[in-house]
């Protein structure tokens, strides 16, 4: 039982240190940069900027702490840097163990095909729980470094909202990584499409024509930027998120099933 | 459990169309409990895909398999199947960044490893080290390693040899030996004659994505000669190939080449009456021993497969599908066609 997962997540645990360091030295540079900001009129410098830019960067309140952590380190990061990644890697997750034959090794265990792509999903869980559960508070002391201070509870669900967005993305991945052969094409079809929804999602939201489009992306689902100033976030919308994540992970699977490796 | 209890592994019409090649055509055996059945066929004949198809991998487009009771088209019964089997791939594609020892570690969890310290001290991976770091003889021995581990009661492997040093390879072979004489029954593929006529207790040939003949092994060998390359004089050369059982003899600039099925005494002596430059005698291509003595019937397989091809408006003949699915053996059958 959940071999694979424990194995294929010891697999990710380097990858994860990684990410998790490299994310943290980014936020720490960003509370580092606010604190030098201090007392420069820094929103003077967005007011210029068209409100599609100002909505698409999540650019609210950049003179608060959680402001500017919204725009600077969620909407840059999460919403966007961590969605692709997280697309990108689960594009790899079958494909290129097809590619590189080992999947004829793991197929020769006792498991059905719909268990080891679950299994081997659910070990993504190691470096999106790694980033926020250590991301969290590294980003939590910095900003107490500085001698600012964040809301804890809007921070822990800044950071609890966006494991069921990472999913969808790194279902999207999942899709693409059991239908196409190449690791190198799925990677990039399932990170390209996050950023093609997100790209569109900004366009359209502005506007009123075919404003329905945006809902397809999973960037409209999770906000983090209201989320870290007021608390404010929809239920509904993890919910979708959820709902989408079951139905990429049973079109995944019947198409592993299907297929020939 | 149903039926076939003496048979591990049954094959019926197996069919695998892969569109632009059909990889099997309504391949049927049946391989014996408690035997070594050798897999042979030239590169390309579809080999891989009979296997891959027994694993599940692949979908068959017609016919079934059973293999140890389960039907491959029903992956519940094929999964629970799979704890007594062991498989080994031609590529090994294990995952690079983990040390031999993890590898085997997850295959046990998954598995079984009852057999685990036996097989290591026989073959010897350096399991402590990062697989990428391994030649490809050490990845050929861990995989052996992972493929017995659970003590399976039929062992699949696709050309189980390649890249294992002759030593080993001759362990591997008493090995395989001891697994048959304790009940296990093994099925492997190979191109290489030799390796078969060591251990192989009966014989599929596979060719053009169907099975051709399933003989007695002592019998193909004995039928499949020699070959035999010498470097001598253009005179020398004349003698020698008037030999009784010199087979298709061709020529090139130092000498000639030709398979031999006649007595090697008779062979040697010959040569030892000319002033021969280099000799080398050794197995015969097992696409030579198909093209020599599965002789007419061959012959016109090609000569169908050919015009079927014309029919297709398929100019170029490098599918190969009627000479075994080798490029060049491709271009010959067309030549030979024409």
């Amino acid at each position: 039982m959940l071999e694979t997962v424990r194995y294929e997540g010891r697999r990710r645990l380097r990858g994860a240190a990684i990410l998790t360091a490299g994310v943290g030295a980014y936020a720490g540079f960003i509370v580092w940069y606010f604190s030098v900001l201090e007392g420069v009129d820094y929103e003077d410098v967005f007011e210029d900027l068209p409100p599609a830019m100002v909505e698409a960067f999540g650019i609210e309140n950049l003179s608060t702490i959680e402001g500017f952590l919204g725009a600077q380190v969620f909407n840059f990061v999460w919403l966007l840097g961590l969605g692709l990644y997280f697309a990108y890697v689960a594009g790899g997750t079958v494909a290129r163990d097809i590619e590189t034959e080992r999947m004829d090794l793991l197929l020769s265990f006792p498991v059905t095909r719909s268990r080891l792509l679950v299994e081997k999903f659910a070990a993504l869980l190691v470096p999106i729980i790694a980033v926020n559960a250590l991301g969290g508070p590294i980003i939590y002391l910095f900003v107490l470094a500085v001698g600012e201070t964040v809301p804890l509870d809007h921070l822990f669900l800044a950071h609890l909202l966006s494991v069921p967005f990472f999913l969808v993305c790194a279902g999207i991945g999942l899709v693409f990584s059991v239908a196409v052969d190449r690791a190198a094409i799925a990677e990039r079809g399932a990170a390209g499409t996050v950023f093609l929804l997100y790209l569109v999602e900004s366009v359209v939201g502005g506007a009123d024509a075919y404003d329905w489009i945006q809902y397809l992306s999973p960037t409209q689902y999770y906000e983090p930027t209201p989320i870290l100033i007021d608390g404010s976030y929809e239920l509904i919308d993890s919910a979708v998120l959820l709902v989408a994540l079951v139905g990429l992970i049973i079109l995944s699977q019947a198409l592993f099933e299907r297929r020939d490796i | 459990m149903s039926g076939e209890p003496d048979h591990p592994l049954v094959v019926e019409d197996l069919t695998k169309d892969f569109g632009s090649v059909v990889a099997n055509d309504a391949v049927s055996f049946a391989v014996n409990e408690g035997e070594v059945f050798g897999f042979l066929g030239p590169n390309g004949a579809g080999k891989s895909t009979t296997i891959r198809l027994l694993l599940g991998l692949l979908k068959p487009t017609s016919g079934t398999a059973r293999v140890l009771g389960a039907d491959i088209r029903d992956e519940a019964a094929l999964t629970e199947a799979k704890r007594r089997i062991g498989y080994l791939p031609a590529t090994l594609g294990f995952d690079e960044e983990a040390t031999g020892e993890a590898v085997l570690d997850y295959h046990g969890a998954m598995k079984g490893e009852r057999r685990r310290e036996e097989l290591l001290e026989l073959f010897t991976p350096p399991i402590e080290r990062p697989i990428r770091e391994y030649s490809t003889g050490n990845k050929r021995m861990l995989g052996l390693v992972q493929a017995f581990m659970h003590d399976p009661d039929l062992v699949i492997m696709d050309e189980p040899t390649a890249g294992l040093d002759p030593l080993k390879q001759e362990a591997f072979n008493e090995f395989v030996r001891d697994e048959r004489d304790r009940g296990t029954t093994v099925f492997f593929s190979s191109h290489v004659l030799s390796e078969v006529r060591r251990i192989c207790d009966r014989v599929g040939i596979l060719r053009a994505g169907s099975l051709v003949e399933l003989e007695n092994v002592e019998a193909l060998l004995h039928r499949s000669g020699k070959r035999v390359r010498v470097h001598a004089s253009d005179a020398a050369v004349t003698a020698i190939t008037d030999l009784d059982g010199v087979v298709d003899p061709e020529r090139f600039a130092a000498g000639v080449q030709f398979i031999y099925a006649g007595d090697v005494t008779a062979l040697l002596r010959e040569l030892a009456t000319h002033d021969v430059r280099d000799v080398e005698i050794g197995e015969p291509p097992i696409e030579d021993v198909f093209a020599h003595y599965y002789g007419s019937e061959e012959g016109d397989r090609r000569a169908r497969e050919g015009d079927q091809r014309a029919e297709e408006g398929d100019g170029r003949t490098e599918t190969g599908e009627g000479s075994g699915g080798s490029a060049e053996e491709g271009d010959g059958a067309g030549a030979t066609n024409a």
